[in-house]
């Protein structure tokens, strides 16, 4: 078995800095093990992303911290309190926007959804601020489905960022826009958090882009997902797609996620 | 001949539907005039055409239309406020969805039309007997299609206002019924046809001379008059079918987001 391969706790939790703490967070569906005592730091105000092969339990994993879903056994703490319902703070922006966003709200509404509450004035400025944020000013009365995918996902994300919030989870957003595009949104997504200062984790299965935007990177093994290991990047920013990527130490760290992937696909073929 | 995907210029459009028309018309009435088909009773095409003029100054005629309209109206609104509100309550509470299964069921298999005596027994003459025949016709599609509307929500959309601290009922009303409103809508517009053919056939039945249908019974009494009765039919039918244009168009207006969800 794989069992002498695998990390149970390359990070001991603290329970100190971290903005998000998942200790022994284990998922199963029936008799089916989607994650197996997943445990890891999240640090505040850096970006982290989770990465893992396809069917690893990465969507799994989000919507447990989103507190949409419930642990089988293991807890969630955000902001040292433990999570039971949706936690105040938290925005997510998942993969498909299309289908994320509302088709019969135009750019605003829809970048005004979690601020409903909020009196008018106060969320005319937010909507404003998020939708400059993200370089859509002037598109305020489109529809999504006037857009083009990036366009979306940048209402997707403004509309994130109205909510202010302290936790950015972002479930494969980048996977269905093309490669410019997407070389784009990662920019975008650096030089937002830069500026903000939000906590910021990203689930991917791109090796590239979680290097690229991690602060750390937290590698998922084949399901039944165990951490395999948490790297943290030191990688200098504010980052580029030329110069960083061409960095040998990004190049060094890629090949390292690679193996560590490789490696835990092969021990569960094998 | 262009395939059915490609596109057509809307005039060659409209020649297309005229000569659709006409020609069906020509054939007919070539049909009739050679003693190919020697039926009594059949009408010549040119004959209705001259029995809608004759129709037309006919004020008991237009009484006879607007009543047929009003009843409509009446039962299709009545429809759309009961499918709408019991199809979404079915689409989205599942103890609302246990209570009403069994008697949607039930009710739906009625032919609306057999009711209509017995609800001229109950309330008597009018125009509401014949109107709510028609709703309980009307009822169903709408019903139906609120309910799957409601239900068919978008999975991610409902996640996404989860995840902005949304609860159950906010879900409801901010994504779940405006997103069955097309839905529901819908089923308004196959219920408008069936409800105008509802509404013609229970006049016919117990409308006892009133509207569309009575004055067709009335003028079916007196054989001269087929032309009058198969024009009356005509106009009934060109009725129909503006109708249903004009919800269409009322469909793009007011839905023309779908067009988000095609994609």
């Amino acid at each position: 078995m794989t069992e002498a391969r695998v990390t149970e706790n390359p990070v001991p939790p603290t329970g100190t800095s971290a903005e998000l703490l998942l200790d022994g967070v284990s998922r199963s569906y029936g008799d089916n093990l989607a994650v197996r005592s997943i445990s890891a730091e999240v640090p505040a105000s850096k970006i982290s992303v989770i990465v893992g092969p396809s069917g690893c339990g990465k969507s799994t994993l989000l919507r447990i911290i989103s507190g949409l879903d419930e642990p089988t056994a293991g807890r969630v703490e955000f902001e040292g309190v433990p999570v039971k319902g949706v936690p105040e703070g938290l925005a997510m922006v998942f993969q498909d926007y299309s289908r994320s966003l509302y088709p019969w709200m135009r750019v605003d509404k829809n970048v005004a959804f979690p601020i409903k509450h909020l009196p008018a004035k106060e969320r005319a400025e937010r909507v404003r601020f998020a939708i400059d944020e993200v370089g859509l000013s002037g598109k305020e009365k489109l529809y999504p489905w006037q857009m083009s995918g990036g366009m979306q996902q940048r209402v997707a994300i403004a509309r994130a960022l109205a909510s202010h919030p302290k936790l950015l989870l972002m479930d494969e957003p980048y996977a269905s826009v093309d490669a410019q595009t997407r070389a784009d949104l990662e920019d975008l997504l650096m030089r937002i958090q830069a500026e903000l200062g939000i906590t910021v984790l990203v689930v991917t299965h791109d090796i590239d882009e979680s290097v690229y935007l991690a602060d750390r990177i937290i590698v998922l093994s084949a399901p039944p997902s165990v951490v395999a290991e948490v790297i943290d990047v030191d990688l200098p920013r504010p980052r580029d797609h030329i110069a960083t990527k061409t960095d040998p130490r990004f190049v060094e760290i890629r090949g390292h996620v690679t193996r560590l992937l490789r490696s835990k696909e092969q021990a569960t073929s094998a | 001949m262009k395939l059915l995907h490609e596109p057509l210029s809307g005039q060659r459009q409209v020649v297309l539907g005229v000569v659709g028309v006409v020609g069906t018309a020509a054939v007919w009435e070539g049909v009739i005039r050679s003693g190919l088909l020697d039926v009594p009773g059949l009408p010549l095409p040119s004959g209705v055409v001259r029995g809608v003029g004759d129709l037309l100054p006919d004020s008991t005629f237009w009484d006879a239309v607007v009543f047929t309209l009003g009843e409509w109206m009446l039962g299709l609104a009545i429809a759309a406020v009961v499918g709408v509100l019991v199809g979404g309550l079915m689409g989205a509470f599942r103890s609302a969805f246990l209570v009403f299964e069994w008697p949607v069921e039930a009710f739906r298999v009625l032919p609306s039309v057999a009711v209509g005596p017995i609800l001229v027994l109950v309330i008597g003459q009018g125009r509401l007997p014949l109107s709510l025949t028609v709703a309980l016709a009307c009822v169903w599609p709408v019903l139906l299609n609120t309910m799957y509307g409601v239900r068919s929500t978008d999975t991610t959309a409902v996640m996404t206002a989860k995840t902005f601290g949304y609860g159950g009922l906010a879900v409801l009303r901010s994504i779940k019924i405006p997103s069955a409103l097309p839905f529901a809508y819908t089923g308004v517009r196959i219920a408008a046809s069936i409800g105008l053919l509802v509404a013609v056939s229970a006049e016919l039945l117990i409308g006892n001379g009133s509207g569309i249908g009575g004055y067709i019974l009335s003028n079916t009494a007196n054989a001269t008059n087929l032309d009058l009765v198969y024009a009356a039919t005509l106009v009934a039918g060109v009725l129909g079918v503006t109708v249903n244009l004009v919800m269409a168009k009322l469909d793009d207006v007011l839905f023309g987001w779908k067009k988000g969800l095609a994609q």
